[in-house]
């Protein structure tokens, strides 16, 4: 196990140089120039060639490239272009934010779809089956900014329940985890209810329950852990998206996030920022699913890696 | 259990009904998929409404210093030693009291950085201006005051000597003096930001002493006190600190007690301020970006003001009875510009035909409403240099005549703009498609990104351009020179005339003359139709009604010294 997790890290290695290259090239092939948007549309050409000069975007393209591979080496990602801040300092600062929100999205949507997801499939073809599975189609289906925004206008503005935005307390992470959660809530369930369903056409459950085990063991030790593999593994595709995707709701709600500092950075064309934030996404989304793989062993004893 | 407990559900399902039953039967079919990408039917509708989202949150980012109510001496002789006591000003009568209270607010833009003269400057004028002070402001009419600096004075055209007080400090204690404005401007040149081109003929700064500031400039430099009031001192011996711009000290009416980048920036009362103590002991930023959250938050009385609230939001908060509005013109107004440089805008005719066209009455009164009113020159009526110009009337026969005597063959014309350019951009923009295909020209809409836009804007890449602009310093300089001289080169439009005027009215030091040359130049941009000049914009502050005593100025960068809040 320990040589599998050195070998895995070491691809994440180039997992990641791989994604700094694809970003520092697509941020600068895009049109847009940072020195023309810091210096603004009244500066002289020469004004902003100055500029140019002086945050190094003047060099040719493999010079800044190799530069800048030299700088990530000593794990320096670069000073902002606008924010009189490191690219590592700034991500750092919001990192927690996004994954307070993210993980609290997944907690509230693993709350939710287990429950749900298992009773739509002990009783399929229930009322109950049929209202998951409308719900689960709309939590999957309503885009989540227009959620946010109703959420804001029925529990912030009309009941006055929770605030409306920004950081703070307990009441103000619900409504943008809750906004979150609900997608994931429809695709889990979803995939709970078919897991369910597949498992208990399983031999062994009939097995189980024909030695006699009570209705709860079989569902819990030999029905719900034989599906769950699928799930983790959605879960912690979803964990990865939440962490860069939430981007919409953090704007929404005026969550300072990793999401929100790269929306701006990219429409300033800050480049150490965008290619700091990227960085920090990859990296989640590798641990992620290592924790996934190494988690399937657990799930699975016939899985083993060498 | 499977199966017969299957037959029972089935059972029941028919009970449900045919129609449920059909219902539950496609949704399982869909649940049946492991795959969780489908997202049928209104994953369609997600793009559209998605462009409203951040979109009417970007009103023009205010601009400009200020016009601040701070008693000051009223005449430049009085000794700088003295608390200004003798001015008719408010915030000498608070300072008296302990400061007390909170006053949130959620700007429209966000707070981005607290260095009042980095690559950030012109978005961070109104949190820049309560930590900072600049050497003059300028008042609500339009005249200069003294701050930082108490007297000042043209020896010669090219020179501007400025008499600092001698009793500010900083909110660190150390004492601010000629030194620390001589660092202000030579960081601003090092760091090539956006007000370094205001500075630009800057030659040498001499401090003999103190309190003696003595600039000399390559050309005479007509607009350096309107340039004054745009800059915030900073202190030279801490401001190259690293993180000092985290925590800056300043020497204005506010300290820096924290700073969180996009959530918000928390300041206190500076008791010792030399102006006089604020009479609220803390003011809040809130960074609220997305409209309707910014306008529930105002609601459910979670902040206290904001700014920059899009039309269609203003009925809700005059439904408030707890809430109330100042509206007030500012500096920024909307222009179309035309390529004079490509067919057919290389015609005037066909420039002024593209004004006739558009009944620009019609779209304050259904578009604009409480955010604009028409505008009546190349600049706000607000700034100096202003003169108003006879219309364009509404008049589409005569656009066809004049496009018809100019030839225009018909081809499409590419008119871009961007989601930030300004408020209802996007109909402001369908708005003026449709009165030009009335009139038989037709233009295609070329929205894009904002970096792309001012790439495309800077390389004259386009027919026509619609956009906002604020005249930041409050002086036509800052608009007419920069955007309208051939040597400019913006609009494709070059005339020598203008560019005289222009250069004459930049470099003379009598007032009342550069008010004349402006008053020619309007006039030649407006008659030649450089571009077209529909609307100058209103701001609307709304607050709740516990604030009182807020002073809110043309130049959208109010400072909250007078303000109160009750309970």
């Amino acid at each position: 196990m320990g040589a599998y997790i050195l070998r895995r890290l070491l691809y994440a290695i180039f997992v990641l140089w791989g994604a700094l290259t694809v970003v520092f090239v697509v941020v600068r092939v895009v049109p847009g120039d940072p020195a023309q948007l810091i210096a603004g549309s009244q500066a002289t050409a020469q004004d902003v060639q100055a500029l140019r000069v002086r945050l190094g975007l003047d060099q040719p393209l493999p010079v800044q490239y190799i530069r800048y591979l030299g700088q990530v080496a000593r794990l320096d990602l670069g000073e902002s272009l606008r924010l009189n801040q490191s690219a590592i300092g700034a991500v750092g600062e919001r990192v927690g934010a996004t994954a307070i929100l993210a993980l609290t999205a997944i907690v509230i949507g693993m709350l939710l779809s287990f429950p749900l997801g298992i009773v739509a499939a002990l009783r399929r073809g229930s009322a109950v089956d049929s209202m998951v599975s409308v719900l689960s189609l709309l939590g999957q289906s309503v885009p989540n900014f227009w959620l946010g925004l109703m959420f804001i206008l029925i529990f912030a503005r009309q009941l006055r329940w929770l605030p409306s935005a920004g950081i703070g307390g307990i009441n103000h992470l619900v409504l943008p985890a809750c906004t979150l959660a609900l997608p994931l809530v429809g695709i889990l369930t979803r995939l709970i209810r078919t897991g369910m369903l597949d498992v208990l056409n399983e031999e062994y459950i009939r097995t189980a329950q024909a030695k006699g085990l009570a209705h709860r063991t079989v569902l819990v030790r030999h029905a719900l852990r034989n599906m769950l593999i699928p799930v983790v593994t959605v879960i912690g595709l979803q964990t990865g998206q939440l962490l860069g995707g939430a981007v919409i709701v953090e704007t929404v709600f005026g969550w300072p996030g990793v999401g929100r500092l790269l929306v701006t950075a990219i429409s300033n064309r800050d480049y150490p920022i965008i290619q700091a934030g990227v960085l920090c996404i990859t990296a989640s989304f590798i641990l992620i699913n290592l924790l996934v793989d190494i988690s399937y062993s657990y799930l699975d004893p016939r899985i083993r890696y060498a | 259990m499977s199966d017969q407990h299957d037959r029972t559900v089935r059972r029941r399902t028919f009970v449900i009904g045919a129609g449920g039953a059909a219902l539950a039967a496609i949704l399982a079919a869909c649940g049946g998929e492991t795959a969780p990408t489908a997202t049928p039917a209104a994953s369609s509708n997600a793009t559209k409404p998605a462009a409203t989202t951040g979109a009417a949150a970007s009103a023009p980012a205010a601009v400009a210093a200020t016009a601040p109510p701070t008693a000051a001496p009223a005449a430049p002789q009085a000794a700088p030693t003295t608390a200004p006591t003798t001015a008719a000003a408010a915030p000498t009568v608070a300072a008296a009291k302990v400061p007390t209270g909170t006053l949130k607010v959620a700007l429209p833009n966000r707070v981005v950085s607290l260095d009042p003269t980095g690559p950030a400057a012109l978005e961070g004028l109104v949190y820049g201006r309560q930590i900072f002070d600049t050497l003059v402001v300028r008042d609500a009419s339009g005249q200069f005051k003294p701050s930082l600096a108490t007297k000042w004075d043209n020896p010669d055209p090219n020179t501007w000597v400025f008499t600092l007080r001698s009793d500010v400090k900083f909110h660190d204690g150390t004492a601010l003096t000629s030194a620390d404005v001589k660092g202000t401007l030579d960081r601003v040149a090092r760091l090539k930001g956006p007000v370094a081109p205001l500075w630009a003929s800057l030659d040498t700064i001499e401090t003999p002493d103190a309190t003696t500031v003595r600039m000399k400039f390559k050309t005479p430099l007509g607009t350096a006190l309107a340039n004054a009031s745009l800059l915030p001192i900073v202190p030279a011996a801490s401001m190259d600190k690293d993180g000092y711009f985290n925590k800056p000290a300043g020497s204005g009416p506010f300290k820096v007690v924290s700073y969180k980048a996009d959530a918000g920036l928390t300041l206190e009362a500076n008791a010792q301020y030399w102006g006089g103590a604020p009479a609220i002991q803390t003011l809040q930023f809130v960074d609220i970006p997305e409209v309707v959250a910014r306008m529930t938050a105002l609601d459910t009385g979670e902040i206290d003001m904001t700014w920059g609230i899009p039309p269609d939001q203003l009925p809700t908060v005059k439904k408030n009875s707890n809430l109330k509005i100042d509206s007030i013109p500012t500096y920024t107004y909307y222009f179309i510009w035309m390529n004079a440089k490509r067919a057919p805008f290389t015609d005037k005719r066909v420039r002024q035909a593209m004004a006739y066209a558009v009944d620009v009455d019609a779209m304050v009164k259904d578009l604009i409403g409480s955010i604009g009113k028409r505008g009546t020159a190349p600049i706000a009526s607000t700034v100096f240099g202003y003169t108003a110009q006879t219309p364009y009337t509404y008049d589409v026969a005569k656009a066809k005549q004049l496009l018809k005597d100019a030839g225009y063959a018909g081809q499409e014309l590419n008119l871009i703009w961007t989601q930030s350019g300004g408020p209802q951009i996007r109909e402001i923009s369908q708005a003026l498609i449709s009165y030009w295909a009335a009139a038989g020209i037709k233009v295609k809409s070329g929205e894009s990104e904002r970096a792309q836009w001012l790439d495309d804007l800077l390389k004259l890449n386009w027919d026509l351009d619609l956009q906002t602009n604020v005249t930041s310093s409050g002086d036509a300089d800052y608009t007419l020179r920069r955007l309208y001289t051939t040597a400019a080169n913006r609009t494709g439009y070059g005339n020598p005339d203008l560019d005289k005027i222009l250069n004459d009215a930049a470099e003379s030091v009598d007032q009342k003359k550069r008010a004349d040359l402006y008053a020619q130049a309007n006039k030649i941009i407006w008659d030649d139709a450089v571009g077209m000049f529909p609307f100058e914009l209103l701001e609307n502050y709304a607050y709740n009604k516990k604030v009182s005593g807020f002073v809110p100025t043309p130049d959208s960068v109010p400072i909250f010294t007078s303000v109160t809040v009750g309970k």
